[in-house]
């Protein structure tokens, strides 16, 4: 009887006093697992909060996908041959900022080096290594400088045919930073959002903490901590050259193209950025992957409130490089 | 005189012609629309930048030559977003009302507010003598239905409803198709759309749970059969070439019984006048099936989901040959029945091929309502396909609410014509 008597959203403010508890939710999605980790007042808010965080990718991806036929990018990769392409100003300003790293990295960072990704055979593969052929006509339908905005019009245009942009080093960071800000406006004080564990953005800290813990592995020993950071109001991301490699006579070859010659990158084995926001970090660290430490150290020194941690190679002779790294980092670990 | 004072003018003469349907149509022909010149910029101002109205501006953002001019909300964080996708200081106002008063520059208006507001907010726009894309359903109430037709009609200016499947490339095939008779003659369209979600949104604010989740609630939600099944009911019209004469459903909350009074599944049963039915069901505590509309038809089926459509075709009958062991050895009598003819088909279908990249039926839709302003030329989803989809839902969901089997007659008259309108 009492129950009839209660507003309908009783339920809910009832809840609503209770004290904060950490939920956790992951699901597939932009190629990769996608997880939240955020500190809610009762299961039922953590899971409207969940399904808007995952609404909020869904979006996202659908606009930059280019596995999707549908995605505003597939839009543009279709038509700016041939018209500049009118498109929203989230999309465009995205493509903006992306040609802003190709610019000051001198071209290191390339949203246009998917067709060397495909003749490398890291679209949808694990790679392998192209044909002289292949090679040269990837490397025609590749750079950055053909890429020409309009920012009155809002256009796209590509000075150069079979042209294809892919915001794959940057959108998942740019996916994690609107999740953050759609859970920042719905009240949330700490959250953790991540992708496939290569980037993560921190909302405020755990209770009580002064951060959210995430740990930089060792390359060679992924069981062994490199660093463990406490992220707040931050993000980190980190690229790594197992994570999708191929090996032929003893040589490895990682997905990560140097744009400028075309081949992968050689000689880097991890770097791990930390930035103000996550779509930032991952651009820098394939920008410092593709770089290397002297070159990287110049782009990060530009940049407010960026550090790096850089493993480079070959194992046997590792080292490990602090660009400005804030925590500890532990001696003699491969 | 500058476009609005003329419109001023004009509605306010015709308003004396008095209100049949022949005298408005025949107003509405004196009021020529505004032709705005394939170069001319279209600005539309949004009454509602909510989850949809955002998706919509985004996609509107996409289209040459298009601005949004202006937001209007009552709750301001949502005009603090509707800026950020614009990426300007669009101008704000938090009364419909002002906003077509004052900003001067809109030649239309993007409404996507909750369902009960919509006769309120797309009539007045159309009044001003502005365009409008109104969200589905078109109306909450068959009256505002029914106002909605009058005042797209009065004005003159066209209307387009927001059952963006119109414009799908793989729906506009299917149904060529099925027009041309590839699956014979449709007589069953099952609609499915099953989710495993409880529909709730995250409140900023606990006091807020009756504004945000207004889908939860009778007084200002249609529930699952017009948030969900309005676009089905569209498809379903769109394929028998008519409109329902009857439905019967069944509802309940069964899953989230959290102070809502919206069923959280909900089943429909839609008899059509050329003999077809319509079978609908959304259920949102499980999401095995998702969302499916199989039209059936008597030499086949096609398959349509939110992303791709699928023919399959039934196999012929009375052609197989006897065996001719069959008259040497008769047949067997045996006590169970052989089940393979019965298990469901689990082949592949012939996949529906388009060759349209930009397949986006969202951007599509926006895009062919500028064309219509631009060419002056009637939408393909009207105001009339609108009222052929919202009718239905009020009509069912009171089919639903008591129980009962609702004739449409006893409810509506207005026959509506031209529902499976090609280009
Ligand atoms: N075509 C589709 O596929 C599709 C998809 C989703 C929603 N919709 C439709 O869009 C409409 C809106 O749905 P939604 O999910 O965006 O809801 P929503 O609650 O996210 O958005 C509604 C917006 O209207 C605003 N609003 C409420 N009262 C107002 C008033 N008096 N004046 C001005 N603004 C007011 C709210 O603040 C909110 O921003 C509904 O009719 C829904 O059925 C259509």
């Amino acid at each position: 009887m009492l129950a009839g008597l209660l507003p309908a959203w009783a339920a809910v403010s009832l809840v609503w006093a209770a004290p904060d508890s950490l939920y956790y939710e992951a699901r597939p999605a932009m190629g990769t697992t996608v997880e939240v980790y955020l500190y809610a007042a009762g299961a039922g808010r953590a899971e409207a909060l969940f399904e808007a965080a995952f609404d909020e990718v869904e979006r996202i991806e659908a606009a930059f996908s280019t596995y999707r036929p549908t995605s505003e990018l597939s839009r543009i990769n279709t038509y700016a041959d041939a018209t500049p392409v009118t498109t929203d100003p989230e999309v465009f300003a995205l493509i903006d900022h992306a040609l802003a790293y190709s610019r000051s990295t001198d071209g290191a960072f390339d949203i246009t080096v998917g067709r060397l990704m495909k003749a490398w055979g890291f679209f949808r593969g694990q790679g392998r290594y192209p044909s002289r052929e292949e090679l040269l006509e990837a490397r025609k339908k590749t750079g950055w400088a053909y890429v020409t905005l309009d920012s009155t019009a809002r256009t796209v245009r590509f000075g150069k045919m079979g042209l294809q942009l892919d915001v794959g080093a940057i959108g998942k960071g740019y996916a994690i930073d609107q999740v953050a800000r759609l859970l920042r406006a719905q009240g949330v004080e700490a959250a953790l959002i991540g992708t496939g564990q290569s980037s993560y953005y921190a909302v405020g800290a755990p209770p009580g903490e002064a951060g959210w813990p995430v740990r930089v592995p060792a390359p060679f020993d992924h069981a062994q901590t490199l660093s463990t950071v406490y992220l707040r109001d931050a993000a980190l991301s980190t690229s790594g050259n197992y994570e999708k490699f191929f090996e032929l006579e003893g040589k490895q070859y990682c997905h990560i193209m140097d744009p400028r010659t075309g081949r992968p990158v050689e000689g880097m084995v991890q770097v791990t950025v930390i930035a103000p926001n996550a779509a930032d970090s991952d651009a820098l660290a394939t920008s410092v992957f593709v770089l290397g430490i002297d070159a990287g150290a110049t782009l990060l020194d530009e940049q407010a409130g960026t550090a790096a941690l850089l493993v480079t190679g070959p194992k046997a002779q590792a080292r490990v490089v602090s660009l400005g790294w804030p925590e500890e980092i532990a001696e003699g670990i491969q | 005189m500058k476009r609005r004072d003329f419109i001023k003018a004009a509605t306010a003469g015709a308003a004396g012609v008095g209100a049949s349907m022949i005298g408005l149509e025949a107003v509405a022909q004196t009021l020529e629309p505004r032709v705005v010149a394939p170069s001319d910029e279209i600005v539309v101002g949004v009454i509602g930048p909510g989850s949809r109205g955002q998706s919509l501006m985004r996609r509107m953002l996409r289209v040459p030559g298009v601005r949004i001019g202006a937001l209007c909300d009552v709750y301001a964080p949502r005009l603090t977003e509707g800026r950020e996708i614009t990426g300007e200081d669009t101008p704000v106002f938090d009364d419909y009302r002002r906003m077509l008063d004052e900003a001067a520059d809109l030649d239309a208006v993007l409404v996507a507010t909750p369902p009960g507001l919509h006769a309120a907010h797309m009539t007045a726009s159309l009044d001003r003598g502005l365009h409008v894309y109104g969200e589905k359903i078109m109306g909450f109430t068959l009256d505002d239905c029914d106002a909605i037709v009058a005042a797209a009609q009065w004005s003159g200016k066209w209307f387009q409803i927001g059952h963006q499947y119109r414009y799908a490339p793989w729906y506009r095939e299917a149904l060529e198709r099925i027009k041309e008779g590839e699956i014979g003659t449709v007589t069953h369209i099952f609609g499915y759309w099953h989710r495993n979600y409880n529909w709730r949104r995250p409140l900023p604010d606990p006091t807020l749970e009756r504004f945000i989740n207004w889908r939860l609630y009778r007084d200002t939600s249609a529930g699952l059969l017009a948030e969900l099944g309005s676009h089905h009911i569209d498809i379903a019209n769109w394929v028998f070439d008519e409109i329902p004469e009857s439905v019967m459903g069944s509802g309940s909350v069964m899953f989230y019984q959290d102070g809502r009074n919206v069923n959280d599944n909900v089943q429909a049963i839609f008899k059509y006048p050329g003999g077809g039915t319509f079978v609908f069901s959304s259920l949102i505590g499980n999401h095995l099936v998702g969302y499916q509309i199989n039209i059936y038809g008597t030499g086949g089926t096609v398959a349509l989901t939110l992303q791709d459509g699928a023919f399959y075709y039934e196999p012929a009958r009375a052609n197989s040959a006897v065996p001719e062991e069959l008259m040497e050895r008769g047949v067997n009598t045996s006590a169970s029945l052989s089940t393979e003819g019965d298990m469901p088909y689990r082949g592949p279908g012939l996949d529906i091929q388009t060759s349209e990249a930009d397949a986006d039926p969202n951007l599509l839709a926006v895009a062919s309502f500028f064309d219509s302003i631009r060419e002056n030329k009637r939408p393909y989803a009207d105001e009339i396909i609108g009222w052929n989809s919202a009718v239905p839902v009020a009509l069912g969901n009171m089919a639903i609410r008591s129980t009962s089997h609702v004739p449409f007659a006893d409810h509506v008259s207005a026959p509506r014509v031209n529902v499976g309108r090609g280009e």
